[in-house]
């Protein structure tokens, strides 16, 4: 599965709900398979979208935020991880795309494929899943429909072969918009 | 800063629809923290970044947020500062602790110290020194910033050496 199959599925599962992306590939392929307003592409400050996602969530405890992160993204701030896992906000699904890879810049290696992240989140008691197939993560989105997180879905995706176009709305129009969804 | 007007500063901004005190302590705004405490109102992170990431999602709700962090923090935070404060234009107060203020503070802070008004300025980031006389009128200040989409810092002085 690559990062766009998993983002088509879970676009098609969770509707029009909210979703923090993460920069790079991450942001660019939801841009380019769902853009909505209830999307906030991040597109610097890496690392930090699982943050920005625990502040709305933490403010808004009727509506379910999802992350979408990487496993680059998570590594450099694990330190929100255990910050979410602490604060422990019921409406809060964190989605990591792990190809244990830094796809954005060129595909160098992260360190996940030796630090399992499923395991770490689960120490930070999140409750975690692990999907490596369509069907599985299929599966996954089913049974979390109802439940209350922290929630984690780890997705191993492999390298895609193509790029997706730039987010290119405005940094303020993409806050705008997704305020007004809120 | 003394006790009493830290307390002050905490309860007046608590007051004037500040709910969120977001960040990692300093020991030269305990007493604003402690306050803070004991109302029920803050949130300590691991770093100063995911502070400022917590405070925007936040403030995107439309409430009001403060970031606290001594000056290493804020030295931490220029990238997240610019790429995400600054570039979707999100509110906030920064409360910053300026250490390597006095000569006599410890080594590590003299440099950060030393280049924090200039750090601010290169940022454009608005700030102001509270000090006993000006600290509400700052509040006000700040209060008046966030209120029209801009983010603003209130600098404590490290005054005492312990």
């Amino acid at each position: 599965m690559i990062r766009k199959e998993a983002i088509s599925i879970i676009s098609k599962k969770i509707g029009n709900q909210s979703i923090i992306s993460a920069n790079g590939f991450i942001s660019r392929d939801l841009f380019e398979i769902n853009d909505k307003n209830s999307n906030f592409y991040m597109i610097g400050s890496m690392g930090l979208a699982s943050s920005i996602g625990l502040g709305l969530a933490l403010k808004n405890p009727k509506k379910r935020f999802f992350i979408f992160d990487g496993d680059g993204n998570v590594l450099m701030n694990l330190g929100s991880l255990a910050t979410i896992g602490a604060t422990e906000p019921k409406n809060l699904v964190h989605i990591v795309f792990d190809n244990s890879l830094h796809e954005s810049t060129g595909g160098q290696p992260t360190i996940s494929k030796k630090i399992d992240i499923h395991s770490v989140a689960k120490t930070l008691k999140y409750k975690t899943y692990k999907a490596t197939t369509k069907n599985e993560l299929e599966n996954i989105l089913h049974r979390i429909k109802k439940m209350k997180g922290p929630i984690l879905i780890l997705i191993k995706i492999s390298k895609s072969k193509t790029t997706s176009k730039r987010v290119d709305i405005d940094a303020i129009k993409i806050k705008q918009r997704f305020m007004e969804s809120l | 800063m003394k006790a009493t007007i830290q307390k002050k500063v905490f309860n007046y901004l608590l007051k004037n629809n500040v709910k969120n005190f977001v960040g990692v302590p300093d020991s030269t705004m305990k007493h604003f923290i402690n306050e803070g405490f004991k109302k029920n109102k803050i949130l300590i992170t691991t770093r100063e970044e995911e502070a400022i990431g917590i405070a925007a999602g936040m403030s995107m709700s439309r409430s009001d947020s403060l970031v606290f962090m001594q000056n290493a923090g804020f030295a931490n935070s220029l990238s997240t500062i610019t790429s995400l404060v600054q570039l979707y234009k999100i509110p906030m107060i920064f409360l910053i602790g300026w250490r390597g203020f006095l000569k006599n503070d410890a080594p590590e802070h003299t440099k950060i110290g030393k280049i924090q008004p200039k750090l601010l300025q290169a940022l454009s980031l608005q700030s102001k020194v509270l000090n006993e006389k000006n600290w509400k009128a700052s509040c006000d200040w700040a209060l008046q910033l966030i209120k029209g989409g801009k983010p603003c810092v209130l600098i404590l002085i490290r005054d005492f050496i312990d």
